[in-house]
């Protein structure tokens, strides 16, 4: 998984960098892995990348002199060899600057038919990229890219002429959205917060299969041929900030309904509501209004702010979580504790917290309930899910695993729950990491 | 018979020659272009008429014109020959003119002289402002002051120059005084180089937020007769995307208010306009006669605030009210130049009305790309769907072959009982406008729709409710701050 944004100054003037920047450190949730921004000036491109969160990739120094009025940028969750992070540069046979969030699912069979070799997804579909938009221009191009290539993601290039292509693919798994500030200029990103955050106005939603193409003078559109649309449920549960907007719902607004829907599903009596921060949140206010049992806070955190389920490696997320939450004795000392989360992955990091409360804080009962459906299986589009067998809802009942990690009760959200709180119609919706029925006719 | 001889050869004078052309006076009449017009010169035409091409901005040219037709009145569309004297040269050789003398033209001309005839007269909806001279001085302000400021160039450049910069985020502060620093040089040396008619260089404004408006109306310096609210689409591509153009098409009605404007707001509006022609009346002891606009914004500061004037209709905003206006233009016409406007009454039918402009690709940042592609419009195909099409920037050469001149092509316009069905209307003529060398033509197909009308009206409620706010407080007109250090500064307008 990735965070990508696109800016495009209408006039010249402007460097684009900074904007760039603050955007990225807006998607950071998107991944935190690498981080890079590549801008267009007269001179053609300049890049600027590296192996960090973003607040440590970049330099003031360096980000202050970096010209161009157009940029782009990504943010990544994958750990990729040195010549794939992002954004990539092509340079034949159109020199253009590529990055992408998600995953191609047919990425090599178009690369044998291209002549293109490489191990890396990113530099295949950037190559193709370039290909396609040699041979039929830029809309063109990209909207055959978008015909060809099956499976889930979204990616902005910029070319070294000075022209910026955004686009969505046809399934809408991944987001897009789309902005602009005044008269000067436009902005493509992830989610909408990035275009918050740097001050710009959230226009609309790209729609599925949607290209565009800024040129110095001309925004043009195209879409590519229909198909199959499934938005990604799981961006709604944990993936994308609360202030963000995704197919033109708002995230926060989903998230309430989540925990509405989790209290009118599993309602429990107890003396207070605590969430786990941050995702979580959301969810506990709201079971805490339908319940109307008072909402408390529950822990404080340590450290920057970490992602502690996309980390790639368990030994990160648990010193993510453990870091994340120390929770408030106060808060719960001698009560029954309601205790929201957003997702239980393979279950350690609950049980961690679980027992921490009852040992050493003295919490008289203890009731979690979860956001999210029971996540069973992976993620062909690029979302980090631990191996099938590591996933403890795939082996173990509710009452197995509130054994497990020592709860008083422990529930997830119903599949219809979810599909109820985001309000799109389960047949537009990706499921796959509840269900393992994937969209694209995918059965693995 | 009455001879008219109009100045202007853009879609806006093609609407005004059109009104001309449907009076029941049958006037004859005759234009001063500086590009043959194919719109103007047919219905010039078609009333017995002739045209004259030459430089509108040359009072010689356009006296010459004007004696040589022995045109009864004058009626200038653009404000260049405004701001050149035309008017005041026509009525030295006794022929009445339709058109703000220079020094009513200067409320337009020159954005510092409007905003200090504001102060000076206390007109509500003013904003606070700088006018440089220096460009030391002008760069100085916005590198210590680091602010949301609108930076003008000082006199009306074709609308072009302004740059409206929000500056709410620290973070991002540096790269955006570094473009207003640069942008206020590119007003001294692009912009303002080729103008040596006024002191001032560059304005820099508070900047302000809402949705804007523009309020057209008749005056003779005594009665001000408003038209119905307009609003025009500055932003070249669809979703208010992209760089600032004269305008990519504008909505009106149903009837005289807009669905974002309240009564109240419009009737403010038109005071407000009736005070400046007040103002410069008082100022030079000269009567307005033509035709002024306000291009206004609803502002959480005043309610509805002046942003510039203009000393003309606006283009598109004209062929959004003139083709359905229920007077007669040359009874107007003739009331202006008697001082009699208070004996007219304009009625307006209750539709809505939706213009489109077409564009050459490259308007409006690359005109040179946009120059010398020809057109052809299919003005019965536009017709046949109750639409009206007026010629823009456009120029008729001797083969009679029409190419682009840089700016919008054509205008559409199109009626119905509400603005999304006359948006619709309009946008299935706009297939009608057509390049025959293969270049690509843009419009906004947003413009009008259902869509972006919620967004307008959810704007103007937002900014409604401050403004009400500031008013239940009596905090209109004024500004009350805080600064660290140094206490409480209040800010009386």
């Amino acid at each position: 998984m990735a965070g990508v944004i696109g800016i495009y100054a209408f006039d010249k003037l402007w460097r684009m960098a900074r904007f760039a920047y603050y955007g990225l450190l807006a998607l950071q949730n998107r991944g935190q892995e690498t981080a890079g921004i590549v801008t267009c000036h007269e001179d053609g491109l300049s890049e600027y990348k590296g192996r960090n969160t973003v607040d440590r990739v970049f330099l003031e120094e360096k980000l202050s002199s970096m010209k161009g009025w157009l940029a782009i940028g990504c943010v990544d969750a994958e750990v990729r060899h040195e010549g794939s992070i992002q954004p990539v540069i092509v340079n034949k046979p159109t020199k253009l600057a590529f990055c992408m969030d998600g995953k191609a699912l047919n990425w090599r069979e178009i690369a044998v038919e291209e002549g293109v070799s490489t191990e890396s997804d990113v530099n295949a579909v950037a190559m193709i990229l370039s290909k396609y938009v040699d041979k039929h221009g830029l809309l063109n191009g990209a909207v055959r890219l978008l015909e060809m290539l099956k499976g889930g993601y979204c990616f902005i290039a910029l070319t070294s002429s000075g022209e910026m292509i955004a686009a969505r693919s046809p399934s809408g798994i991944k987001p897009l959205v789309i902005g602009s500030f005044g008269f000067d200029y436009g902005v493509i990103a992830s989610e909408s917060c990035a275009i918050d955050v740097i001050g710009a106005d959230y226009k609309a939603d790209v729609f599925p299969g949607e290209v565009y193409l800024f040129t110095s003078y001309s925004i043009e559109k195209a879409r590519a041929q229909r198909s199959e649309v499934a938005y990604c449920s799981f961006e709604y549960v944990y993936l994308a900030r609360p202030d963000s907007y995704i197919n033109d719902i708002s995230v926060y607004e989903t998230r309430m309904r989540i925990g509405e829907v989790l209290a009118e599903e599993h309602p429990v009596e107890g003396d207070v509501v605590i969430g786990v921060p941050e995702t979580a949140i959301p969810f506990a206010m709201a079971y805490s209004n339908k319940m109307k049992i008072p909402i408390a806070m529950g822990f404080v955190r340590t450290g920057p702010h970490v992602r502690s389920a996309i980390k790639p490696t368990q030994f990160e997320r648990l010193v993510g979580v453990q870091l994340k939450l120390n929770p408030i004795r106060g808060a719960v000392k001698g009560k029954r504790v309601i205790l929201i989360d957003d997702s239980v992955v393979r279950g350690n990091t609950t049980k961690n917290t679980v027992t921490l409360m009852r040992n050493k804080l003295g919490v008289k009962e203890i009731h979690v309930r979860i956001g999210s459906p029971k996540i069973t299986s992976h993620c062909p589009f690029g979302v980090e899910v631990p191996p099938e067998d590591e996933l403890i809802a795939r082996h173990l009942s509710d009452e197995e695993v509130a054994a497990v990690v020592g709860a008083d009760s422990f529930h997830w959200l119903s599949l219809n729950g979810l599909v109820r709180a985001i309000g799109i119609p389960q047949s537009m919706l990706c499921l796959g990491c509840f269900t393992g029925e994937y969209p694209l006719c995918l059965k693995t | 018979m009455v001879k008219v001889l109009l100045i202007g050869d853009a879609s806006r004078e093609h609407a005004i020659a059109d009104a001309f052309a449907r009076s029941i006076h049958e006037p004859k009449l005759y234009a001063a272009m500086s590009r043959r017009n194919p719109g103007i010169t047919k219905l010039c035409k078609r009333t017995g008429g002739d045209v004259a091409i030459g430089n509108i901005d040359d009072p010689n040219f356009v006296v010459k014109a004007a004696l040589d037709f022995h045109v009864d009145f004058a009626f200038v569309g653009p404000e260049e020959p405004l701001f050149h004297g035309i008017p005041d040269a026509l009525e030295e050789t006794g022929v009445p003119c339709v058109g703000a003398r220079r020094s009513m033209a200067l409320v337009e001309m020159s954005k510092a002289f409007m905003r200090r005839l504001m102060w000076k007269y206390k007109v509500p909806g003013r904003l606070r402002f700088k006018a440089f001279k220096s460009l030391e001085d002008a760069v100085a302000y916005v590198n210590e002051y680091a602010e949301s400021v609108a930076i003008k160039p000082a006199r009306q450049a074709g609308g072009k120059g302004v740059k409206v910069i929000a500056d709410l985020q620290v973070y991002l502060s540096k790269e955006k005084r570094e473009v207003k620093a640069e942008h206020v040089k590119t007003v001294y040396e692009k912009h303002m180089a080729v103008y040596d008619d006024i002191d001032d260089k560059v304005l820099i404004e508070e900047k302000v937020e809402g949705p804007e408006y523009t309020l057209q109306a008749f005056t003779d310096g005594r009665t001000v007769l408003p038209l119905p609210a307009v609003q025009d689409n500055k932003n070249a591509y669809e979703m208010d995307i992209g760089p600032e153009t004269g305008g990519m098409g504008s909505i009106a009605g149903p009837g005289w208010l807009l669905p974002f404007l309240t009564e109240e707001e419009y009737k403010q509006s038109v005071e407000i306009i009736q005070s400046v022609v007040e103002a410069l009346w008082k100022e030079t002891g000269v009567r307005y006669k033509g035709v002024i606009s306000g291009q206004m914004m609803l502002t959480a500061l005043w309610g509805p605030t002046i942003i510039e004037f203009y000393s003309r209709f606006g283009d598109p905003e004209a062929c959004n009210v003139l083709p359905y206006i229920e007077a007669d233009i040359v009874e107007i016409s003739e009331a202006i130049i008697d001082e009699r406007l208070n004996t007219i009454k304009i009625s307006f039918p209750n539709i809505a009305t939706v213009v489109k402009a077409v564009a050459p690709k490259g308007y409006p940042d690359h005109r040179d790309l946009a120059r010398g592609h020809p057109v052809f419009i299919d003005e019965e195909a536009i017709r046949r769907r109750g639409c009206k099409v007026y010629y823009g920037s456009l120029d008729e050469r001797s083969d009679e072959t029409i190419v682009t001149a840089g700016s919008r092509i054509a205008e559409i316009v199109a009626a119905a009982p509400t603005i999304p069905e006359a948006s619709e209307i309009a946008e299935s003529c706009v297939q009608y406008v057509r390049l025959l060398d293969g270049w690509g033509v843009f419009h906004r197909s947003d413009i009008g729709s259902e869509v972006l009308l919620k967004k307008r009206i959810e704007q103007a409620q937002l900014i409604r409710e401050i403004y009400h706010y500031r008013l239940s407080r009596r905090l209109i007109g004024k500004a009350i701050d805080w600064i660290p250090g140094r206490g409480k500064i209040e800010y009386e307008f």
